[in-house]
């Protein structure tokens, strides 16, 4: 089956339609200014950046991996690198060596598009990556040598106009959007072009815009949300919408929202957490009258939030549920659907939700189990990227068992309760324990590591490292900083522990694999249960 | 040492950049991994660099680097009376 490439369909079609002039995002930098990027905007300066890779080799299906904050040149890169059927792979900005190793090295990306101060990372690994033949750097006007090259120099030289097929097979891969796992390493989710289809479905079904709306969808880029959401639906479908440059501020997320207009706002659970530690005449001063409704992903959106959310802002707030695999919104509250607070809601068109036991057997209602899709849907992820053995894992016949364990109730509702795993999602971040431990048995003062996830009131969960020390080494201040810096330039600051607990002994069973669920019962003083495996 | 000086060897192990080159103007916009997470981490090796503490009202309100050197100095001050 042909679908139109993504390319086409977020920029070329409005473009060939007379909206080539027609501004589509706000971007607001840090300092609240503001630039309009049309359409126009976006499509020539794609076309100069698949030229560009075209120039330099880039062929179908080759990897090209965008290492950038959020930026109208992270958009441009993406849709550039569409056009050429080549594949996507947008990394968050704030990775560190071993994560962006671990990432470039699996999806054997040929080229990195970046920025000049975050070259260093990616040179400290470059011997490990053999397949990396150019960095390409957005903000450096020369070449700094012929490995490292300037992408503004190339683009002036490169042709306004590209012409690539329009319409391609709904199998064609189109990006990557890595994911934690709860052992070994981070995996690369394949998504095609075919995507498109679900998540403008999700977007129309569930966020709902109308013309007159002005949309802001916080998430990074690199985040499903981000990509999904922040940037294929609202191009494709025409949505007015706003992009931040800048940090969180909760004083500038209430500014841009009253002055700007925002009237549907895509955010997260974290966010809204953070918003409410701010004195709640913040919101009585500001009169957002703009805002009609507020969504939520990522983590679940406990009672207290959607209530607090539902008076300050005096709108609905909705909450939905869906993974990077799954590349589009799966279950969702929505206008139209009655709220029942701390529920994800209920499964949208076309898609088949089940609550299943360890044999894939249906569970009672009221009673919890994983929570499984029938596969099929459009925007499902292909493979894990050179990994098809956990991918495979992920899959029992006809269905997609997520991860996470929910309960469904009488009137067809779901209940998110926790993982299944050992991931741990961190303020919607999916952090797996063994990144976190490898990076931390790098240190030298660190005997031994294990991490978990523990309930935290702002970022659902919060990470806490047990550390065994050698003999001759004692804990302080000095010492928690180390680790505090080297995991955050080595994995990411999402993955930066909020707690270090000095323990004699991680246990771990026979084969020597860490018993974190004894750990997290020590942690929240429970009994661990049967502990005759423990070495 | 000059407090300038001795932040930029903070910021530079903190970020892991040699080439950082700290400035009055600089703010988190400007450095690469400079986020609330790892702000806790700047807060803390200043402290320890220099000898002082911040209250928790205090950290997240620096509007640059600039600010954030005026309330080190303050803070250094106040250490020596």
């Amino acid at each position: 089956m042909k679908v139109n490439n993504i390319a086409y369909a977020c920029l070329t079609q409005h473009c060939e339609n007379g909206h080539k002039d027609k501004k589509i995002i706000n971007w607001i930098q840090n300092d609240l200014s503001e630039t309009g990027f049309t359409y126009g905007d976006f499509e020539l300066e794609s076309n100069k950046i698949a030229h560009v890779l075209k120039d330099s080799g880039i062929q179908v299906e080759d990897v090209v991996s965008i290492f950038l904050p959020r930026s109208p040149k992270l958009i441009s890169s993406f849709f550039g690198i569409l056009k050429l059927q080549a594949m996507s792979c947008i990394l968050f900005s704030t990775l560190g060596e071993d994560a962006l190793l671990d990432r470039l090295g699996n999806s054997q990306a040929k080229f990195v598009i970046t920025k000049n101060s975050l070259v260093r990372k990616i040179l400290a690994i470059k011997e490990k990556l053999p397949e990396l033949k150019n960095i390409l750097v957005v903000d450096k006007e020369e070449n700094r040598d012929e490995f490292i090259l300037s992408l503004p120099a190339l683009l002036k030289n490169a042709e306004s106009d590209f012409v690539y097929p329009h319409q391609v097979d709904a199998e064609t891969p189109a990006f990557l959007q890595y994911t934690s796992g709860s052992t070994g390493k981070p995996k690369g989710a394949l998504h095609v072009h075919g995507a498109i289809q679900d998540i403008v479905q999700a977007f129309q079904e569930i966020l709902q815009p109308e013309a007159d709306d002005r949309y802001w969808c916080t998430a990074d880029p690199a985040w499903i949300t981000g990509l999904s959401y922040g940037i294929i639906a609202p191009l494709n479908t025409m949505t007015d919408s706003i992009q931040f440059g800048g940090t969180y501020n909760a004083d500038h997320w209430l500014k841009i929202i009253k002055d700007k207009q925002v009237s549907i706002w895509y955010t997260a659970p974290t966010a809204l957490r953070m918003l409410m530690q701010e004195n709640e005449e913040k919101f009585n001063e500001v009169r957002i009258n703009s805002l009609k409704r507020i969504y939520s992903v990522g983590e679940p959106l406990n009672p207290e939030i959607y209530n607090w959310g539902k008076k300050v802002f005096g709108t609905e707030v909705y909450d939905n549920w869906f993974q990077s695999e799954t590349g589009s919104i799966m279950i969702a509250n929505r206008p139209g659907l009655e709220v029942k607070p701390g529920s994800m809601g209920k499964p949208r068109s076309d898609i088949n939700v089940f609550i299943m036991d360890d044999d894939i057997k249906a569970r009672p209602i009221g009673l919890q189990g994983h929570l499984t899709l029938q596969k099929g849907w459009r925007s499902m992820f292909r493979t894990y990227f050179h990994k098809e053995a956990a991918y495979a894992e992920k899959f029992r016949g006809e269905y997609y068992i997520t991860g996470d364990l929910a309960y469904q109730d009488e009137d067809g509702y779901f209940w998110y309760v926790s993982r299944s795993d050992d991931v741990i999602n961190t303020a919607g971040h999916l952090v797996g324990p063994f990144e976190v431990e490898s990076a931390l048995l790098e240190i030298d003062e660190i005997g031994d590591a294990a991490v978990i996830g523990a309930d935290d009131p702002i970022l659902h969960k919060k990470i806490v490292a047990f550390i065994v020390l050698p003999n001759n080494v004692k804990w302080d201040r000095a010492l928690e900083l180390k680790c505090r810096i080297y995991i955050s330039n080595k994995v990411s600051t999402v993955a930066i522990p909020s707690e270090f607990i000095i323990t004699d002994k991680i246990p771990k069973n026979q084969s020597g694999k860490i018993l974190r669920r004894v750990l997290k019962a020590y942690y929240e003083g429970k009994d661990p249960g049967d502990i005759s495996t423990m070495e | 040492m000059a407090i300038t000086e001795k932040l930029t060897q903070v910021f530079r192990e903190v970020f892991d950049d040699e080439t950082l080159v700290v400035t009055d103007e600089m703010t988190a916009d400007d450095v690469d991994s400079w986020d609330s997470l790892s702000h806790v981490n700047l807060i803390i090796a200043i402290e320890i660099s220099f000898g002082i503490e911040f209250k928790q009202n205090e950290i997240q309100n620096f509007g640059n680097v600039g600010e954030l050197k005026q309330s080190i100095e303050e803070k250094l001050e106040k250490n020596c009376r």
